[in-house]
């Protein structure tokens, strides 16, 4: 990510060395192959966009491709029109369509999406039938070959199939490296928390599927025009399109700009080779391969091969012991570090059940700015579930929670999170195919656009957490301390006026425990409310100003730490009634 | 009959369990108490083989369970009965308490085994034709317990049998589980929340905190030691 | 439109619909105890209907027999698939992935096993011919053809044993545990590896049947399963994802909504109506009539 300038490079080198075969290359067939190529490593790396940055696995983009080839022909067909300018109103028409279909199906989550991506391109199968274009043929334009797309020299045909590459390949990088990128990725790589840093996913995911049907759009107008000269339901919107644009992608990599190339590159020329040997003897001998091919790459190498030999290359990072760096807070002058009465949050009569269980009960409490806030409670409490409320992961049955004077019930994560809420996990939902700076860029972005103010933002946030050296690790290789830290920063880099922490000390030795509360109370100086979740009792009293108690979704008890530890009520919450007894018999 | 020696585990990537050691014997009945997130159902999970043990040992009679899978674990007589109670919701009650013998050496005693637990639990009896996910949580806790009794356990694993029921439910849970360590040759480890009854019905126990044992010792001294208040309050 | 011409697409519908609800009894429970979506599902059918015509050609078998016998070769066969290809398919442990990376695994099944058998067998259709594929009972106005209607019998006993094995043995009630929970199946001793070979072996076997029942009236060819494996789908999302009864009824209704489509569709259209009641799920009811809240969603 950080050699920005080494990637446009290497996709001029790409277009170069397309060029060059295509000058070099000489027989008809071969041509065609390369053409073949061209194409299918487009749309490959169009179904990227949406399959392989965001994670929505779409089993039906030949829709686009198909409605790509259709309306470009039936334009030339029905109105003369150039396919020049046919092939834009395909986008057009495809970018509409993908609104349409993506509207609805991004509400299902999981496997709904995948089985609804399905049915798309037999509907389509079925009304191309229904209105009579079971075999579209392009008539020959012999007087003005070139303006229809019907060339005489193949090389013009490589190069046309080179031209919609490149276009592909551009708006790959332009993704890949701007801001919808980062933000794919977090999505893909984990939903909830990248809602939690801001992030629209609806929208994202939406812009993606619009983006991604463009090019699969062009790709199926120039497929048509250049290879199969004849559209049918069948050829464009049938499984071998789809089963080809996967191959490719999935035996080369996906989420990458290199996979789609490399297989293309590999399994086109493959599969083609052996269709016209064999082909004649061995029918359906292309499905075979890409079958097999689907299944070796899932058995053996599922994220492609791209992948594979690049983590065979890189060197892993992490590995080392834990560090016990301990980050010198900001001198805790007077006024900074203690809480003032202006109320941040107001959480009035909160209730929230689930089948048969009342997990929170009329909940009122404040929270006031620069505070430290605990949270605690005996198992089942509904402490976790507050915060979900709070963050917008669960919407309350009853009550109302206001921020800074307004109201915020009902919002989603990503809203609440502009409005300055910010939240950490339970256990660390890291990005982990992202770089720590670039995990924490996610957060930043929320405040700004361009990618070099994000990743400035970041590594400040990151350096008040004490992981500045830590930036380009992966999480894979970090500690629990240190992911935790990570998890901070990133939320940090969403500038929050309050930061809801999840049990940030569970699972963290003495040592680590020390570092977070002195990080935490660094956050607390810096302007921050802190409100924490914890269990480990010792550490939480050294932390908190206020800790609130809640025993079975209801509050119990409320204020300084060393009078709730000792109220009646508390002891006999956590520990039951006979143990209060046999304690104040003594 | 349980010997754990130096066990660490890791669980969801953080660190649940770091050097923990303890002793069951046979026959016995050992209580582990200790604030949330100490790591107490994990350890059960160790012992019954969800949770890989990152170090350590986990020995059940003499044998290094480490290697054996889940399924193996309970075929050689550990019955686990999990935190949250885990009763299969569109199976019947009585489907439930089938498959509880479902490891051969419980198959051949099973009518007798059912006998006893609908003895044991008559509100199963009266409902054993109800979906185990319409039951109510009390009841829920008596069918899984009830589960776990069916596979004729040597080792009895119980994970806060009390969680989310009401204090009347919860004083019949513990009466019951107190009949069964009289009526039975079984050895129990129970884990809970409520140090007070649970610490009542044991032999020996422990007390574990953020994934370490703190304290350890025979019922009358834990029962009287301020210290445990300490692991759940901190003060 | 006559009443009895109503009935009669009705009936019809019901006949076919009993075979489809035998299919997707399969996919329904390899989804709920796997959570797999098996793709190649259309694709085991269609070999077990070469199967069943195989022992009709050799063995002078009646295909309603030769449908039961295709029962212990394709269970091993699904189990071996298991064994060999699904069990080693993990997406790294996170649940979606593993279902995405399941799915593409079974696609690529799909496509090799459809492409393979084009490749050594002809595409030319093949039927077995059987007295009864030509006749029909005559139930009043309505006319039954009688291969149909012994299909249909056939599948609903099938669907019956079943529902035994899955109610009455330990074996079965033991997949269902598997399905409801695994981890908690696993303390009762339940080796729900060996479970997931079962139900993904008793899926694929139950299938093969379902195709050898087809085979009475319908022709044989490699490519068949494309016709039949998004009705299969649509009937398990109706039923409810990893609902054995819900796809049971999914089936039954399927085949009644690509029967009354015919009343105002010509053939080729015949699955529009199934499309339309897919979406129509999918976006109103994604849990189906009997689903619970998948797991993992």
């Amino acid at each position: 990510m950080a050699s920005r300038g080494r990637g446009w490079l290497a996709i001029v080198a790409v277009v170069a060395v397309g060029v060059a075969l295509t000058l070099l290359v000489q027989e008809r067939y071969h041509h065609r192959v390369l053409t073949l190529v061209f194409l299918w490593a487009a749309m490959g790396l169009a179904w990227n966009i949406i399959s392989g940055y965001a994670g929505q696995i779409s089993f039906g983009h030949q829709v686009f491709f198909g409605i790509g080839a259709y309306v470009t022909v039936l334009l030339v067909v029905k109105a003369g029109l150039t396919p020049w300018i046919g092939m834009g109103v395909a986008v057009a028409v495809a970018v509409l369509a993908a609104v349409l279909i993506g509207m609805p199906t991004f509400r299902l989550a999981g496997i709904y999406f995948g089985l609804a991506t399905l049915a798309y391109p037999l509907i389509f199968r079925i009304v191309m039938d229904w209105l009579g274009y079971q075999e579209v043929a392009i008539p020959m334009k012999r007087e003005q070959p070139g303006w229809f797309m019907q060339f005489n020299e193949p090389r013009s045909f490589d190069l046309l199939a080179l031209g919609v590459l490149a276009a592909t390949l551009v708006l790959s990088r332009v993704i890949e490296t701007s801001r919808l990128g980062y933000r794919l990725r977090a999505i893909k790589e984990n939903e909830q928390a990248a809602e939690a840093m801001g992030v629209d996913s609806f929208r994202c995911k939406m812009a993606a599927y619009m983006l991604s049907a463009a090019p699969a759009a062009v790709v199926g107008a120039v497929y048509i025009h250049a290879i199969l000269f004849i559209v049918t339901p069948e050829a464009v919107f049938g499984l071998l399109v789809i089963s080809q644009t996967l191959v490719v992608c999935l035996v080369g990599g996906s989420g990458t700009l290199w996979g789609p190339l490399v297989g293309a590159a590999l399994m086109v020329p493959v599969s083609e080779i052996l269709d016209t040997t064999v082909g004649d003897r061995l029918p359906g001998i292309q499905g075979v391969v890409y079958g097999a091919a689907l299944m070796l790459i899932m058995l053996g190498a599922p994220e492609g091969l791209y992948w594979r030999v690049r983590h065979a290359f890189r060197a892993r990072g992490g590995g080392e012991a834990t560090r016990l760096a301990i980050v010198a807070p900001p001198a805790e002058d007077g006024a900074a570090a203690v809480p003032t009465e202006t109320v941040l949050l107001e959480v009035r009569g909160v209730s929230k059940a689930f089948i048969g269980l009342q997990a929170l009960s009329d909940i009122s409490f404040d929270v006031r700015e620069r505070e430290i806030l605990g949270v605690i409670g005996p198992n089942g409490a509904g402490k976790t579930t507050l915060f979900n409320v709070l963050n917008g992961f669960l919407v309350p049955d009853r009550g109302e929670v206001r921020f800074l004077g307004q109201a915020v019930t009902g919002l989603r994560p990503s809203a609440l999170c502009r409005r300055g809420i910010g939240r950490t996990f339970q256990v660390p939902r890291t990005f982990q195919h992202l770089t720590v700076l670039e995990n924490v860029m996610v957060g930043a972005f929320v405040r700004v656009g361009p990618v070099h103010v994000a990743a400035s933002t970041a590594r400040s946030a990151l350096a008040k957490v004490g992981l500045a050296d830590r930036a380009d690790a992966l999480p894979t290789g970090l500690t629990t301390l240190d992911l935790r830290l990570m998890e901070l920063a990133r939320c940090l880099a969403t500038a929050p006026r309050l930061v809801l922490l999840d049990e940030p000390l569970a699972g963290l030795s003495g040592d680590g425990v020390a570092v977070m509360i002195s990080v935490i109370r660094g956050v607390r100086t810096r302007g921050v409310t802190v409100v924490i979740i914890e269990h480990t009792m010792q550490a939480l009293l050294r932390l908190a100003d206020r800790l609130i108690v809640l025993d079975q979704g209801r509050r119990l008890a409320a204020g300084a730490p060393g009078q709730v530890t000792q109220d009646p009520a508390v002891i006999e919450a956590y520990l039951g009634k006979r143990w209060l007894a046999r304690m104040a018999a003594r | 009959m349980l010997t754990i020696a130096g066990l660490a585990v890791s669980y969801q990537g953080l660190h649940a369990l770091a050097e923990v050691s303890l002793e069951v014997g046979d026959g016995e009945f050992v209580t582990i108490v200790g604030p949330n997130g100490a790591g107490k159902t994990t350890l059960l999970k160790a012992i019954s083989g969800t949770a890989p043990a990152e170090a350590g040992r986990v020995a059940y009679r003499g044998r290094d369970l480490g290697a054996l899978r889940p399924s193996e674990r309970a075929a050689l007589g550990i019955a686990h009965v999990p935190e949250g109670r885990r009763v299969f919701p569109s199976l019947t009650v009585m489907e439930n308490l089938e498959l509880g013998s479902y490891r051969r050496a419980a198959r051949a005693g099973r009518a007798q085994a059912l006998d006893e637990v609908l003895g044991l639990f008559p509100i199963l009896r009266e409902r054993h034709r109800q979906l185990a996910g319409s039951l109510s949580g009390g009841e829920q806790q008596m069918l899984a317990l009830g589960r776990g009794l069916m596979a004729r356990p040597d080792l009895l694993l119980l994970d806060e049998p009390s969680q989310g029921l009401g204090p009347r439910i919860v004083e019949q849970i513990f009466e019951t589980v107190d009949r069964i360590r009289r009526e039975r040759r079984l050895t129990i480890l129970l884990v809970e929340q409520r140090v007070v009854e649970a610490l009542e019905l044991c032999d020996h126990g422990y007390v574990l905190e953020t994934g370490r044992v703190v304290l350890a010792g025979r019922r009358e001294a834990l029962l009287a030691d301020a210290r445990v208040q300490r692991a759940y309050l901190g003060a | 439109m006559v009443l009895a011409e109503l009935v009669q697409y009705v009936a019809t519908g019901l006949l076919v619909g009993g075979v489809y609800a035998l299919m997707s009894i399969g996919l329904a429970l390899i989804f709920g105890v796997m959570r797999v979506v098996n793709f190649a599902q259309g694709d085991f059918m269609m070999l077990g209907m070469y199967l069943t015509y195989f022992y009709a050609m050799s063995g002078s078998v009646d295909p309603l027999l030769g449908a039961i016998l295709t029962i212990p070769p394709f269970f091993a066969l699904g189990w071996a698939v298991h064994r060999g290809l699904l069990a080693r398919v993990t997406g790294g442990g996170d649940p979606q992935r593993q279902m995405d990376a399941q799915l593409i695994l079974t696609l690529g099944l799909s496509l090799v096993i459809t492409n393979a058998t084009t490749m050594i067998l002809s595409p030319t259709p093949l039927g077995i011919r059987t007295a009864y594929a030509t006749q029909a009972f005559a139930l009043g106005p309505v006319l039954l053809n009688q291969a149909r209607s012994y299909a249909f019998a056939m599948a609903l006993l099938l669907a019956a044993a079943v529902y035994v094995f899955l109610t009455r043995t330990d074996l079965g009630k033991a997949l269902r545990a598997s399905a409801d929970d695994p981890e908690a199946a696993s303390y009762q001793g339940i080796d729900v590896r060996a479970m997931h070979g079962l139900a993904f072996g008793t899926g694929i076997a139950l299938v093969a049947a379902a195709g050898g029942l087809l085979a009475t009236y319908y022709p044989i060819e490699p490519t068949v399963a494309g016709n039949f494996i998004v009705l299969m789908f649509v009937a398990v999302v109706l039923g409810g994802l990893g609902s054995i009864p819900g796809a049971f009824v999914g089936g039954l209704v399927i085949g009644l909504v690509q029967s009354l489509t015919l009343l105002v569709l010509p053939f080729q259209l015949q699955n529009t109506g199934v499309f339309i009641v897919f979406l129509l799920v999918l976006y109103l009811r994604p849990q189906g009539l009997f689903g619970r809240r998948a797991r993992t969603v």
